[in-house]
């Protein structure tokens, strides 16, 4: 592996070939990527692409998001300024489009994509497999750039890979989808190529991202996702800070802590807003008896915490965090009221889950509301197909279900897709139907042992930043309730909330909430912003060229209609 | 609820100008508004003035109507002008449209509306390349020249509705979520039965734009008002380049840079309608051709990316205004804009609330009278 030099701000840095930008700055000790209109830091968030926070400039591209680019030699990378110069932008250079009809096209490269590609093209489809990542695995299985193996899930990882790839699916990595249209159309790119796909059957695998602990102070840098500092640390071997905190609620936050500390981490602080297990004695032997295995991991982990020194403080909250010179002030109060503040480099924050939904609420997939997650669930058939015939979904995109649920939705889906474009194969579905049974069970007494139903807001002060781009506290998106909204589309419009970059991700959760709470109306799939393209920005340099593409393709079609006659 | 003397039907751009000027005048005012699909809710604030030069060649029986119509576009500019102030800022700025052409033949096209242009009273200049350059450097090397029309502009509706609502709110307007299903006249005024109860008054102001032919019917009329989706896209911001309403000589497109640094991007670009209560979905093939329609105008505009899009209901009738009371009752007011429907929503809301004041308007708006459509019945 080589090193590659670059420059930020005029410093030189060096970082291993492969490594991200935001590992790269992170290992540097830089924290703030960026500078926003209200003049406020901010830097590595989710670290998956989501969140659109860590952007810097590249090279003269502004809005480059660290997370999602690879460092290579002889990079200039300044701060994003929150204006950029019109026209100082880069034109991206665009090159041949490539096309796809495959039989079977997978959208997501996690543990449920994985699986439903291998499924369909063990049973003879063709198949494509669209990953936005440069290194398949997905959030679960989080492949390290160099291919390190430092535990068992990454073990596990690679050998679903390694059989995704042998199956004959095509994997193709570092594609960011940004439209799909009905008759089912994807339209993408990849580094400026445009992606064009036109399937027979869609799985969409895309998983979920991380629900934040919404608490002022939450957008400062050095706060981060769990799962954002798990990717530093298992993908780049980057530590997030030499002190660190986590909070919120659920096993990641656990299991990220103890990797953290192994990696040589000193964590001050865990804080879990539920009681200990303890106190549901007959949830955790539920959950025990449905997967014996998983259980103990998890009793493994704490304990080796324990080990460690490393106390798990339950029924604690995050309350707020205060920029210091050298850091960050978290403050925690527990169960008696009890308050704590911790000096800390870095803060870890996972409070459940949002599925990453946006594909299938634009192609009308019809939705549930979960309120014990407090989020969308996708309805689909026993064989994983959505309303919309050919369109099937699997994992945590169609509401939380784990790892193991989506890799046996993904082999349904995947047979099941693949049978329908013709090619039979003998798949045991009742098997895959009762290990999922075992693990839904697994998941719902799991669940019960922690506290993810989303925060009330009532009780935060008004001036938490609820939206995060357009820099929106509490108290602005209250006042936007004066207009008697009834919808959050309304809302929408009279506080720009959900109108910035991140399009909605995490403010629009908690403003449908808000909604609800205000118009005394049950949540539902309605209750949610509006579902729109693109899913993620896109270049308008990449709409071009898509748009050139297709009408390229159009006139082939008219010409071979035309020498048909 | 107490009685009110009239119910405006519509709570977009048009029945809440009308309904404050109501209210201001003394009239108990009721807003009966779904809530869904609202045109205003989606507009996005381009102020409309010169002949869309598309329109003229696709309907040259047409141009003589929408011709002699220009000195009312105009006005309704000056209206948001006006409203800019009492509103407190809507980020309005009037710097001109152009209307862009690609060819020689464009030009010249462009020259000939120009003088029809003028002879209405707008103010419009022709400009060459070289002149275009000064101030709008970003343009693609294959634009020749452009149309300047002087009265045209922009503005952030999303700021001028918050506005409107709150102005209507303190003048004592009342507004009621309910889905407007009939009218029925009876000896001692109106009705409107609707999703939540019937509602009362002495007389209707009818603002409800593409749902206003099903609500004529029952007066013997039919006006030809249609819901026409459309979408728009959003970039993310930049440094502020483009001061001027953009659009083109043959193509659909408009193209202006909000005070956010955000590129706005549409100009009539069909959208999929999904029924009532669902917001209309975008197609691929509009998103795809109106954004690199702007891409090729603009070159340096990308890098930029399109964060956002949104969809929502145009309303059409036979290309114009529709303003007066029904030929077949005293108590139904109509006010539809018909053709740009943001830019002139204001004033043909104030011309409909000073009718249905028993007021002569103090512009001659014979031509735009519903009685053209009796005839059709």
């Amino acid at each position: 592996m080589g090193v590659k030099r670059f420059h930020f701000e005029g410093q030189e840095i060096t970082a291993p070939e492969g490594k991200s930008l935001a590992a790269a700055l992170t290992e540097a000790g830089v924290r703030a990527f960026r500078d926003t209109a209200k003049e406020a830091e901010r830097g590595i968030f989710c670290g998956m692409g989501v969140c659109q926070d860590c952007l810097v400039t590249v090279n003269g591209a502004p809005n480059t998001r660290a997370c999602m680019t690879r460092v290579e030699e002889g990079f200039e990378v300044e701060r994003q300024v929150a204006l950029p110069a019109f026209g100082a932008l880069d034109q991206q250079e665009t090159s041949d489009p490539l096309h796809l009809s495959p039989d079977v096209l997978v959208i997501g490269g996690g543990a449920g994509g994985l699986s439903a590609a291998a499924a369909a093209a063990e049973a003879g489809a063709s198949v494509v497999l669209l990953d936005e990542r440069k290194v398949a695995g997905g959030q679960y299985y989080k492949q390290a750039a160099d291919h390190t193996i430092l535990d068992q899930q990454q073990a596990d990882g690679a050998k679903l890979v390694a059989q995704a790839r042998a199956s004959g699916a095509d994997l193709i990595s570092g594609v960011e989808l940004w439209g799909a249209f009905d008759g089912l159309v994807f339209l993408g790119h990849r580094d400026g190529q445009p992606v064009i796909v036109k399937p027979k059957t869609a799985i969409v695998a895309t998983g979920a991202y991380e629900r934040p602990v919404t608490v002022p102070g939450w957008t400062l840098p050095g706060v981060m996702t769990t799962g954002a500092a798990q990717t530093l640390w298992r993908s780049y071997q980057t530590l997030p800070g030499k002190r660190i905190a986590v909070c919120g609620s659920g096993p990641l936050n656990v299991q990220v802590a103890l990797e953290l500390a192994k990696g040589g981490a000193e964590i001050v602080f865990i804080a879990e807003r539920a009681p200990a297990a303890i106190s549901k004695p007959f949830n955790a032997l539920a959950m025990a008896l449905a997967d014996p295995k998983l259980t103990i991991q998890g009793l493994r982990m704490l304990a080796d915490l324990r080990k460690r020194g490393i106390k798990v403080h339950n029924a604690t909250e995050l309350t707020e965090i205060a920029q210091e010179r050298d850091g960050l002030a978290a403050t925690f109060v527990g169960r008696v009221g009890r308050k704590q503040t911790v000096q800390i480099d870095a803060l870890c924050m996972n409070a459940g889950f949002e599925p990453q939904n946006e594909i299938l609420r634009l192609l009308g997939a019809r939705m549930h509301y979960d309120p014990a997650m407090g989020h969308l669930r996708c309805d689909k058939s026993k064989v994983m197909e959505t309303c919309v015939p050919g369109l099937y979904a699997i994992g945590d995109c169609t509401g939380l279900g784990g790892a193991p649920a989506a890799r046996l939705e993904g082999e349904i889906a995947g047979s099941h897709a693949a049978s329908a474009c013709g090619y039979a194969s003998e798949s045991d579905l009742e098997t895959k139907q009762s290990g999922l049974t075992k693990h839904r069970a697994f998941q719902k007494n799991l669940w019960t042992l922690y506290d993810i139903a989303p925060a009330d807001t009532t009780a935060l002060p008004s001036d938490t930043v609820i939206c995060r781009c357009e820099e929106l506290t509490l108290g602005d998106v209250r006042a936007g309730l004066a207009t008697k909204p009834g919808h959050v589309g309304t809302l929408k419009r009279a506080t720009r909330v959900g109108m910035g970059r991140w399009q909605g991700r995490y403010c629009g959760p908690v403003a449908a909430r808000i909604v609800s709470q205000a118009t005394d109306q049950a949540i539902d799939d309605l209750s949610f912003f509006a579902p729109r393209v693109p899913i993620k920005p896109v270049p308008i340099s990449a709409i071009l060229a898509a748009e050139e593409a297709m009408a390229a393709e159009d006139s082939d079609v008219t010409e071979v209609a035309d020498a048909a006659q | 609820m107490p009685p009110s003397d009239i119910l405006v039907i519509g709570g977009g751009v048009t029945g809440t100008v009308a309904a404050i000027r109501l209210a201001e005048q003394g009239a108990r005012v009721t807003v009966l508004d779904a809530a869904t699909n609202a045109g205003s809710d989606a507009n996005a604030g381009s102020l409309h003035v010169q002949m869309q030069s598309r329109f003229m060649r696709l309907y040259p029986d047409q141009v003589p109507n929408v011709e002699a119509a220009l000195p009312f576009y105009k006005q309704a500019a000056d209206t948001w002008v006006e409203m800019d102030g009492e509103l407190g800022g809507v980020e309005l700025v009037r710097k001109g449209g152009l209307m862009l052409a690609e060819s020689e033949e464009q030009l010249a096209f462009l020259q000939k509306k120009a003088e029809r242009e003028t002879a209405q009273g707008l103010s419009v200049d022709i400009l060459q390349r070289t002149e275009l350059e000064r101030f709008a450097p970003w343009l693609g090397p294959q634009i020749v020249g452009a149309e300047i029309c002087h009265d045209e502009g922009k503005l952030n509706p999303l700021i001028a509705n918050q506005r409107l609502r709150q102005l209507a709110e303190a003048s004592g307007v009342a507004r009621r979520k309910v889905f407007v299903d009939a009218l029925d006249e009876g000896s001692n005024g109106v009705t409107a039965h609707t999703s939540d109860g019937s509602f009362h008054a002495d007389q209707v102001l009818l603002a409800a734009a593409w749902g206003s032919a099903d609500l004529t019917a029952p007066f013997g009329i039919t006006v030809p008002s249609a819901a026409e989706p459309l979408h728009m896209n959003i970039t993310e911001p930049s440094t502020i380049a483009i001061s001027h309403l953009v659009q083109h000589a043959e193509r659909s497109i408009t193209l202006k840079q909000f005070g956010t640094g955000q590129i706005v991007i549409g100009g009539g670009w069909a959208a999929s309608d999904q029924g009532r209560g669902v917001p209309p979905k975008v197609r691929a093939e509009s998103m795809l051709g109106n954004v690199a329609l702007a891409a090729k105008l603009a070159p340096a505009i990308g890098g930029l990316r399109v964060i956002r899009t949104w969809a929502g209901m145009n309303t059409t009738t036979d290309g114009a205004s529709i303003i007066g009371r029904l030929p077949k009752t005293d108590r139904v007011v109509m006010a539809l804009p018909g053709d740009a429907g943001y830019t002139l929503g204001p004033l043909v809301g104030r011309l409909a609330a000073d009718i249905a004041l028993g007021r002569v308007p103090n512009i001659d708006i014979e031509r735009f009278s519903p009685s053209r459509f009796a005839d059709l019945v």
